[in-house]
This record gives structure tokens, C-alpha cells and sequence, in this order.
């Protein structure tokens, strides 16, 4: 009787908890779904859904506005800088911090990490601020400091993460054979922590991409990104060309992703479960 | 002959543990050595030492004469075999042999004939182009041999090289790693906890306990002559007695044990107290009724027969505590539990040891 009972008790907690996901999920997936739908609407004015019929005339406008076109220019030059200077900071700090001893090791960790804590507009504020008193007003270079900052955090994290995954021993070994630590650097632990440093850098880049909070705050009036330029673009005349920029930036992080797997996944095949 | 490396009254702690004491020793060229001890007995510390990834508090150590203080890794020429091979995973395994060579400033054109040499020593010719990966235990084994082989080093240290295969793997590939150093005569040590491990590979045996050598010898003379009552449990097993020496010239000779047994000896004892160990192997088990003379005979019961294939390991419990014989397993087992049985056992395979003086 009492474990009938305490079966079904565990049943309707299963279906529960599948019911929990399953509404998650919706909720994620539906307004996503909504905006693709929208995108591609050819009303020429925000209707109710479904749209009576498809077009790409929003992807048009997008392309055919040179707001938007200077912001997506910005975006990428943006995307380009910050992710190789916050790569090479990266590789170089987590390089260094996997020789420091464990506490050390944490509390710069912790330092280096909290761009993740800090909120990004008190950031960008902070940022505005110190750099004008610098003397540095030049927007591109800015949004730079801005997205090195912002992008650092996951370079590093995602760096040691590859490098302490990699087993003493192998450094030890190269040491052993006659190689300098600077020659075991680049023979064995930048290769075995290529995958770390290559999702890092993925990360990066969306990060620097999406970014609207710190951005804000650095651009002037003739740099902004495409983030920026699509919010304000919503404030003055809301259409659905911004449907259309939201589905491409779907499909670039969609893209990195996939680009992202594909290398773990190879990664897995390469190196066999004990040597990573 | 002269010493490919001397250790002189070196010492190394790590906060408060003192893991290498004082430690002194020297091995010749073309020998090789085995250090054996349990866990934290400080061998682990002592080839990190040599090899340079740990530097001494005090002391001096030095490879072919000359003074290794201060030198890192890179700069002594030793060659060192990881316990888990620790092959480099993204390279070949003719990447992995050629990689001390380019390091070791070898001639350029020589270095692949050399990796073709070094795979057909350790019989592995056609597996360049694998990856670590793609080889069995045995033959990561072999390529980790060749790649520290290859440049020929000064000495060779050999860290727990066989634990991590599994016990038929390990047979074969003792045979084959002693042929192989033999061919190539290097100086090499070995560390290990394994005694099987550090007796068949090695000439001479140091036996370390808390950072120090408690006995070195041939691996015959520790496992026949052990100093201490460690050294005596660490390589094998000891059936032990406990006691003080007869009165007399001749009473000197017999071990009184707390319970009454007298127990002969080959030498006369000092005065003090005495632990006289004997080993299983050394012991047989009769019943009670075959006459003759027997050396030492002591009645008992069987407790337990087990049986290990090649041996059976009868427990006999007596009036000194349990007594452990091994029987090479020839005709079946000969005793069964519960039976009255004697153990008898030469008076020259007792190893006396003094406990304390008066």
C-alpha cells in the first residue's frame, strides 16, 4: 500500500517537473519563434500575427539603412579588436595564474572575474568618466576599452579552465627532454588548451556583439554599435527591420555555436578521456 | 668506475615535513638501483630532486661530477620515465621520440634515422605516424622509453614504471625493460613502492623509510638480512617471535620466547630483547607423527588454507600467535583446517633483530 502510494507520489513529481521544463522552454523558444515569423512579414505596418503573407522587404530596410549599416561596421571592427586583444590577455594572465599557488590564484581570479559581478552600466559610467579625464574622447577607442574589459572575464576563465586540465606531468616531461619553459609553453600547453581558448574566444565575441549596457555609455555621435543603434532605432520609429537584425544576430550566434561543437567535438575525438 | 650521481647529506621539507633527511648516497655508472619505500617514505622527493623540479634546502647533489644546485630541468642531461608515460597527446609517436633530440641540439639530418633506431629497440617500428591515443598501455609504455632513450641521457629515472599495467602486461614488460636498459647500458634508478618491481630490475636496493636509506644491499641480502623490523616487513613477509636469549654459552643461542617455546639460532644472541623473524616460505608444515630432526619444530593448529594457484598459505595458529607458512603448490594441499600440525624451520633462516638492551 505505502509504496504504491510513494510511487505515485514520484510519478506526479515527474510530470510536474516535465511540466515545469516543458513551460520553460515555451517561453524561451515562443517569442524567438514569434520574431522570425515577424521578420519576414510584408505588411508594411506592425500587424497581428499570423502575417497574411512573406517577404524580405524588412531585411531590405535593414540593409538600406545607413544607421544600421554603420552600426553593424562598428559592431564587427568592435568584435575584431576586443576579442584578439582579450585572447592574447587571456592566454597571458591564465598563464600566469596557473603557476601561482591556489590562494593567489583565486583572489586575482576573483579580481579579473568581476566585470561578470560589477553591473555593466556602472562600467561603461565608470569607464566614460575615467577616460575622459584622460583626455581620451575618440568613441572607437572607447568601446574598445569597454569591450576588452567586458570580454576578458570569459578569455581568462575559459583559458585556465583548458589549462589546468592539462596533466603536470606533460610539462614536466618536455622539461625533462631539454626544453626551456618558454619552449614547453608553446609546444604542449597552447595546443592542449586550444579548445579552452577557442570557446573563450566564441564567448568573447557574442559578448562584445550583444553588448547594449556598456556600449551606450562610450559611443558618440557618429560611433555606435548595432545593438545601440537598434535601441535607438526602437525609441524613435519602431518597425520591423529590427525583427530582421534580430534574426541575424540569431543566426550568427547560432553559427558560433555550432563552429564552438564542432571543435569540442573534435577535440574529444583527438585527445582520448586520460590525457586531458 | 666513477659516480653518475652523488647525494650529499641532502635535505628538503616541504612546511614542517621533512621529506628527504640527510640523505647520502651514490650510484656508479652503467649500474642500476632501485629505491623503494611506502608513500611519503620521501623517494618521489628525492627523484624530483635529481631530476630539478625540486631544489634542496641544504646539501649538494651532483650528476657526472658536476654540481646540479641551481640548474634547471632543461640544463642536466637525465632522462625521466613518468609513472603514466606522459606522452605528449597531440603529437606522433615519432614526434614524441624526436622531441628531446631537437632540444638536445642532435645533428638535424640524424634525427629521424635516430627515432627509427630508438622504435626498433623497443620494438615498435611502423607505429610512427599513431597518435598516443591509438596505442595499447604496453606500447605507451615503450614509446615513453624511447623518447627518454633517444638522447641518450646521463641517467635514466624510472618512476614506478610498471604500476600502471596490469599484473600479465607487467611480467612481459619487466623481462623487455631490463633487456632493453641492459642493451643500451645506461645508469639507471628506480623508483618504486613495488618490491617485485625494484628486485628484479634492480643490482642494489635502497630501502627508504622517513626521508632516509634504512638499508641498502643486493636485493638477495635485504630479503635475506633485513636490519630492521621495517625493512624485513616492507620486502616481504615475517613470521615473528618475541623474546630474550637463553642463559649460558650454548642458552645463548635460543631465543626464549614470552610464552616459554624455544626457538634455535644459527649465532648467539647479546643480552636485550629480541624479535626473531622467519619467512613463510622458509617454514614447512608436517604432522605430528613424521619422526626425524627438524631444527626447530613447532606444534600448532590450521586456521585457515588458502589457496593462490602456484602456492597455498596455510595460517597456523600456535602459542606465539599466529604463524604464516607458503607452500609451492606441488602435490595439493597437504594440511586442512583443524588440523594438529608441526611448522618446523631452520635455526639459519632465523633473522634476529634487537628490540632494546638492558
Amino acid at each position: 500500500m505505502e509504496l504504491t502510494s510513494g510511487r505515485a507520489i514520484d510519478g506526479g513529481l515527474h510530470l510536474a517537473g516535465v511540466a515545469v521544463m516543458g513551460l520553460v522552454v515555451l517561453f524561451l523558444v515562443v517569442p524567438l519563434l514569434v520574431t522570425a515569423v515577424m521578420a519576414f512579414d510584408a505588411r508594411p505596418y506592425l500587424g497581428p500575427l499570423p502575417p497574411p503573407g512573406l517577404s524580405i522587404r524588412w531585411f531590405v530596410q535593414f540593409f538600406s539603412d545607413d544607421t544600421f549599416l554603420r552600426g553593424l561596421a562598428t559592431s564587427i571592427e568592435l568584435a575584431a579588436g576586443a576579442v584578439s586583444a582579450s585572447l592574447l590577455v587571456g592566454v597571458v594572465t591564465a598563464a600566469a595564474l596557473h603557476r601561482l599557488s591556489f590562494g593567489a590564484r583565486q583572489v586575482l581570479m576573483t579580481l579579473f572575474l568581476s566585470p561578470l559581478i560589477v553591473p555593466p552600466v556602472v562600467i561603461g559610467f565608470a569607464l566614460l568618466l575615467f577616460l575622459s579625464a584622460q583626455g581620451l574622447t575618440n568613441g572607437f577607442w572607447r568601446l574598445l576599452c569597454g569591450h576588452i574589459i567586458i570580454t576578458v572575464p570569459y578569455t581568462i576563465r575559459a583559458t585556465l579552465a583548458g589549462v589546468s586540465g592539462i596533466d603536470r606531468s606533460l610539462t614536466e616531461a618536455a622539461l625533462a627532454l631539454g626544453a626551456t619553459e618558454r619552449h614547453a609553453f608553446w609546444d604542449v600547453t597552447l595546443p592542449l588548451a586550444r579548445t579552452g581558448i577557442i570557446s573563450g574566444a566564441i564567448f568573447a565575441l557574442a559578448v562584445s556583439m550583444d553588448d547594449v549596457s556598456v556600449s551606450i555609455m562610450l559611443t558618440d555621435s557618429r560611433t555606435y554599435t548595432l545593438p545601440v543603434a537598434l535601441v535607438s532605432s526602437m525609441r524613435a520609429n519602431f518597425d520591423l527591420s529590427l525583427a530582421a537584425a534580430s534574426v541575424m544576430l540569431t543566426g550568427v550566434t547560432i553559427v558560433l555555436m555550432l563552429v564552438l561543437d564542432r571543435f569540442v567535438g573534435v577535440n574529444r575525438i583527438i585527445g582520448q578521456g586520460m590525457f586531458r | 668506475m666513477s659516480a653518475v650521481i652523488v647525494f650529499d647529506d641532502v635535505t628538503k621539507a616541504f612546511g614542517d615535513t621533512l621529506a628527504v633527511d640527510n640523505l647520502s648516497f651514490a650510484v656508479e655508472a652503467g649500474e642500476t638501483v632501485a629505491i623503494l619505500g611506502p608513500s611519503g617514505c620521501g623517494k618521489t622527493t628525492t627523484l624530483r630532486l635529481i631530476a630539478g623540479f625540486e631544489e634542496p634546502d641544504s646539501g649538494a647533489i651532483e650528476i657526472a661530477g658536476e654540481s646540479m644546485l641551481g640548474k634547471r630541468p632543461y640544463e642536466r642531461n637525465i632522462g625521466l620515465l613518468f609513472q603514466h608515460y606522459a606522452l605528449f597527446p597531440h603529437m606522433t609517436v615519432a614526434e614524441n621520440v624526436g622531441y628531446g633530440l631537437k632540444y638536445r641540439a642532435w645533428p638535424k639530418p640524424e634525427i629521424p634515422a635516430r627515432i627509427r633506431e630508438m622504435l626498433a629497440l623497443v620494438r615498435l617500428q611502423g607505429f610512427e605516424a599513431r597518435k598516443p591515443g591509438q596505442l595499447s598501455g604496453g606500447q605507451q609504455q615503450r614509446v615513453a622509453l624511447a623518447r627518454v632513450l633517444a638522447t641518450s641521457p646521463k641517467l635514466v629515472l624510472l618512476d614506478e614504471p610498471l604500476s600502471a599495467l596490469d599484473a600479465k602486461l607487467r611480467e612481459e614488460l619487466r623481462t623487455e625493460l631490463k633487456q632493453i636498459l641492459g642493451a643500451v647500458g645506461s645508469t639507471n634508478i628506480v623508483v618504486t613502492h613495488d618490491q617485485g618491481e625494484a628486485m628484479s630490475l634492480a643490482g642494489r636496493i635502497f630501502v627508504m623509510n622517513h626521508g632516509r636509506i634504512e638499508q641498502q644491499g643486493s636485493p638477495d641480502d635485504i630479503y635475506a638480512r633485513p636490519k630492521t623490523r621495517f625493512v624485513a616487513e616492507f620486502i616481504g613477509r615475517m613470521n615473528w617471535f618475541h623474546g630474550r636469549p637463553g642463559d649460558g654459552a650454548h642458552g645463548r643461542s635460543t631465543l626464549i620466547t614470552d610464552t616459554g617455546t624455544r626457538i634455535a639460532l644459527a649465532d648467539p644472541l647479546g643480552a636485550g630483547r629480541w624479535s626473531v623473524g622467519v619467512r613463510p616460505e622458509r617454514m614447512a608444515v608436517i604432522a605430528p607423527d613424521v619422526p626425524g630432526e627438524h631444527g626447530n619444530v613447532l606444534p600448532g593448529t590450521v586456521a585457515e588454507t588458502v589457496s593462490m594457484g602456484s602456492e597455498f598459505h596455510y595460517r597456523i595458529e600456535g602459542a606465539d600467535g599466529p604463524i604464516l607458512v607458503v607452500e609451492t603448490n606441488t602435490s595439493g594441499a597437504r594440511v586442512r583446517s583443524g588440523d594438529r600440525v608441526l611448522v618446523l624451520f631452520a635455526p639459519g633462516d632465523c633473522v634476529p633483530l634487537l628490540d632494546a638492551t638492558d
